[in-house]
């Protein structure tokens, strides 16, 4: 959305939307949707991530009263996300697991693979990604948030409701839980 | 330093996994669903002066709600406090003008407007008193003064002034009507819209002397509002064209032309 030429930004669409006005929300939507779904998958992968994803940002809008102006609007959404995808990973009654699938196809902007890419075989992909669902949920969400959101500390600590402090603690946790899952998964792991 | 081992591992798979992309009307299915449950905030807040007790809210709202699922299916909507604009054909409406809409004596040949069920023909110089406000009009002497006035007393006083078609005003989708000048005592809140959801309506935000307006254009719409009285109106008359819709805050007016936004919004900005 632009107002005369000129992208709104981020606070300028939130105090829009705090208003009561819904499309300046629409393009706020847009601009977060693939973060968002992604959030909602990673967390519960089993589920509709694009539904949860869409009635996180529902609530959110419906909780842009509680917005701190000034901070920032992602890892606040992605909080919301969060909230919605383990609620429904926990009315759905299962463990959310092994449904992250590795892509067969290259994505277009992978047109030219980075080294670790392309000797990471699809069969070590594999291997990791069984190891990482073999985590529990808190480990496989800090590994997620970090390194498949690519979310900053701070980022992942909103996201998840935790300390920053805990991110750190519980990551290094997570990876030492994950190197361990790879050494029982395949003798030697892979970087390890 | 860039990440290594594991952490490198982990990022490289994070690329590689098979993320589901949002479907491309994802931000508008988010739009629809917040326009669908008017009870959540910030959605009504702060119209008590509009809808007045929460008592009264509810019902009302419980109107709304039924006056969206009696759309016809596939119309989508945007809501507006106060005003909610809803795209699509209404259910059981008419695709076009109706005779059964006109007032009882009225024919074409009656005037500008004469078939569009806007009320009761109104002389021009007894508008403003039957209206209860004072009825504006575009100073544009190209445009000139309205050639028929209108009241809708089913629809909280709501006034329309017609023009005929001639060459600096081209026929409407109503062939008889060149412009149509509608004005109500309610309000058009702030509202921002880009375009329209799902439908083949858009709304343009635009200016009109400096406050917000929107320019609607495209498929049939339709909208319903809560008048300052706090009657509920539901406006289902098929509109004629293009529209412009603003307010100057008290009442809200509807400009309806063939002419395209940027004269819509000259005639608008000439009305006083």
């Amino acid at each position: 959305m632009t107002v005369e030429g000129r992208p709104l930004e981020d606070e300028e669409l939130i105090e829009r939307a705090q208003r009561g006005e819904v499309m300046p929300y629409e393009e706020l939507v847009r601009r977060y949707q693939d973060v968002a779904v992604r959030t909602a998958y990673v967390i519960s992968p089993d589920g509709d991530a694009e539904d949860a994803a869409q009635e996180a940002f529902v609530k959110a809008y419906a909780a842009l009263g509680r917005f701190r102006t000034g901070s920032p609007f992602r890892p606040w959404l992605l909080r919301i996300v969060a909230n919605e995808a383990r609620n429904r990973r926990r009315s759905a009654g299962r463990r959310a697991g092994l449904a992250l699938r590795v892509a067969e196809d290259r994505r277009p902007d992978d047109a030219a693979p980075s080294p670790e890419s392309a000797v990471l075989a699809s069969e070590r992909r594999a291997i990791l990604l069984a190891a990482l669902n073999g985590l529990r949920d808190d480990d496989r969400e800090v590994i997620s948030a970090r390194y498949f959101l690519e979310l900053s500390e701070g980022e992942t600590a909103e996201a998840l409701g935790i300390p920053r402090g805990t991110v750190k603690s519980r990551l290094s946790r997570a990876l030492e839980r994950l190197r361990v899952q790879l050494g029982s998964n395949e003798p030697g792991g892979i970087h390890v | 330093m860039p990440p290594a081992g594991l952490e490198a591992d982990l990022l490289e798979l994070g690329r590689s996994l098979a993320w589901a992309a949002p479907a491309p009307e994802f931000a508008s299915r988010v739009t629809q669903r917040i326009v669908s449950r008017p009870v959540t905030q910030p959605w009504w807040r702060g119209r008590s002066v509009v809808f007045g007790r929460p008592v009264r809210r509810a019902v009302l709202i419980a109107v709304a709600l039924l006056l969206v699922l009696a759309a016809v299916a596939g119309a989508v909507g945007l809501g507006l406090p106060g005003l909610r604009i809803i795209f699509g054909v209404p259910a059981g409406a008419s695709p076009a003008p109706s005779a059964s809409q006109a007032i009882p004596g009225a024919s074409a040949s009656g005037g500008p407007g004469a078939t569009l069920g806007l009320g009761q023909l109104v002389a021009l110089d007894q508008i403003d008193g039957a209206a209860g406000f004072h009825v504006v009009r575009p100073t544009d002497p190209a445009i000139g003064p309205p050639e028929t006035a209108w009241i809708d007393t089913a629809r909280a006083n709501q006034v329309s002034l017609a023009w005929s078609p001639r060459p600096n005003l081209p026929p409407t989708l109503d062939p008889g009507v060149g412009l149509l000048l509608t004005q109500f005592d309610g309000r058009l809140d702030n509202g921002f819209f880009s375009k329209a959801i799902g439908s083949g309506t858009t709304v343009e935000p635009v200016h009109v002397n400096g406050t917000s307006a929107y320019w609607v254009s495209g498929q049939p719409h339709f909208y319903f509002y809560t008048a300052r009285n706090g009657q509920f109106v539901d406006d289902d008359r098929r509109w004629v064209g293009d529209a412009l819709l603003w307010s100057d805050g008290t009442y809200t007016y509807r400009l309806e032309t063939s002419l395209g936004r940027d004269a819509a919004i000259r005639i608008a900005e000439s009305v006083r």
